[in-house]
């Protein structure tokens, strides 16, 4: 899985942005969804991605896990990420 | 709420006139590019790779390349080489004319996200009738280059007096040319527009037609290709822009970066000064009540858009 061709990501003070540069659509990312979004340009599968996100961030009731595949799904259904 | 512009540490968008020298004369050009106009201090080819590199520096994600013809500036494939081995996305808005097949393979090659070709008109009497110099056929020979080539094609539009009505056709065109989007909005009546006016500007009857067809084409073609239009005129446009800053600035052929083409204001250079520093001087200018009272003033003398030309530059205080 990595961000889509037209896809860019860049850090924020706020968290993050993703700009699809073909629509010209702009997503402002809270800190967590950026840090998401980071481990997706890092590479590797959904379930890789969580796995490091839960290795370097506290997720004792899997919160957080639970939250980024939702968060993950939603991105793949906007087309933002692909294979 | 989500964070707006002012939250960003760089722009998101960067329109880039390379030169301001122009194969063409266009009745109705902003910029008052043309044979021979090239700005006397406009970027050298290391300067321009050094403003290059530091808009990559600062993760500028998208960019566009303009002019005048960007593709008359010497360093254009260097330009759009550098920015795409910064995997930056870029567009180059042109004429078409300077474009060969091996030219538009090159551009596919090298990744553009988009050509935009301006091709305002169905047919040669209106198009070499706007594109003083400029030849119908060359810029459709163009579109079908890039098409063939593989290279994403967007056709843009600038409406007169006696294109306006040709806008539906233009669009369907635009469609069996394999184009990617149509772009359209009006015509901004400064530089050689204001000159031009009688000549050019549309009434506001021929705009309302225009801008219907404009909505029937993006319903007819909607999934296929996308039709893109503003029907904000200038003065509404600015009084948006002073609530909600764009995140993209304007760079001059000299380096010098403009709050927004239409206005005079210049909120930095790039020769002398970072990108984040400019980035901060554009957000402040947007705030500042030069601005606010310039577009004030616009506002109550319509007619002073027409003499926005006149005005070399405003260094924001």
């Amino acid at each position: 899985m990595k961000l889509a061709r037209f896809v860019k990501f860049r850090e924020e003070k706020f968290g993050g942005v993703l700009f699809e540069t073909r629509s010209e659509k702009v997503y402002t990312l809270s800190p967590t969804a950026a840090a998401v979004v980071k481990e997706i340009s890092a590479g590797g599968g959904p379930e890789q991605v969580i796995s490091r996100l839960k290795g370097r961030y506290n997720d004792p009731d899997g919160k957080l896990g639970a939250e980024a595949r939702e968060f993950i799904a939603a991105l793949a259904s906007l087309g933002l990420v692909g294979e | 709420m989500p964070p707006g512009s002012g939250a960003f540490g760089a722009p998101l968008y960067v329109g880039w006139q390379l030169t301001n020298e122009c194969n063409l004369s266009c009745l109705h050009c902003i910029e008052e590019s043309g044979p021979g106009k090239a700005f006397k201090d406009e970027l050298s080819r290391e300067e321009a790779l050094g403003v290059l590199g530091r808009l990559a520096v600062a993760q500028v994600p998208y960019l566009s390349f303009s002019g005048g013809e960007p593709m008359l500036h010497p360093a254009f494939w260097e330009l759009v080489e550098a920015a795409s081995a910064r995997e930056m996305e870029v567009k180059i808005e042109t004429n078409g004319h300077l474009l060969s097949p091996d030219d538009c393979a090159r551009l596919r090659e090298l990744g553009v996200k988009a050509v935009q070709v301006s091709l305002d008109g169905a047919g040669p009497a209106s198009y070499e009738g706007l594109r003083v110099g400029g030849r119908f056929e060359r810029a459709v020979q163009a579109v079908e280059d890039l098409r063939s080539a593989g290279t994403p094609v967007e056709i843009n539009f600038s409406p007169t007096k006696f294109n306006a009505h040709e806008v539906g056709r233009a669009v369907d065109l635009a469609f069996e040319w394999g184009a990617a989007g149509f772009y359209s909005g009006r015509t901004i009546i400064a530089g050689n527009a204001a000159k031009t006016r009688g000549l050019i500007e549309p009434t506001e009857e021929q705009y309302e037609r225009f801008f219907r067809t404009l909505r029937e084409k993006a319903r007819e073609y909607e999934g296929r290709m996308r039709v893109c239009f503003h029907e904000l005129g200038l003065i509404e446009e600015l009084n948006y822009r002073l609530a909600n800053p764009a995140a993209l600035f304007i760079i001059l052929p000299n380096g010098k970066v403009k709050l927004i083409n239409a206005l005079p204001f210049i909120c930095g250079d790039l020769r002398r000064q970072g990108v984040s520093e400019v980035w901060k001087s554009f957000l402040d200018g947007w705030r500042s009540p030069q601005v606010r009272e310039f577009v004030s003033k616009l506002q109550q003398d319509p007619g002073g858009i027409g003499r926005l030309h006149e005005w070399a530059e405003v260094r924001l205080a």
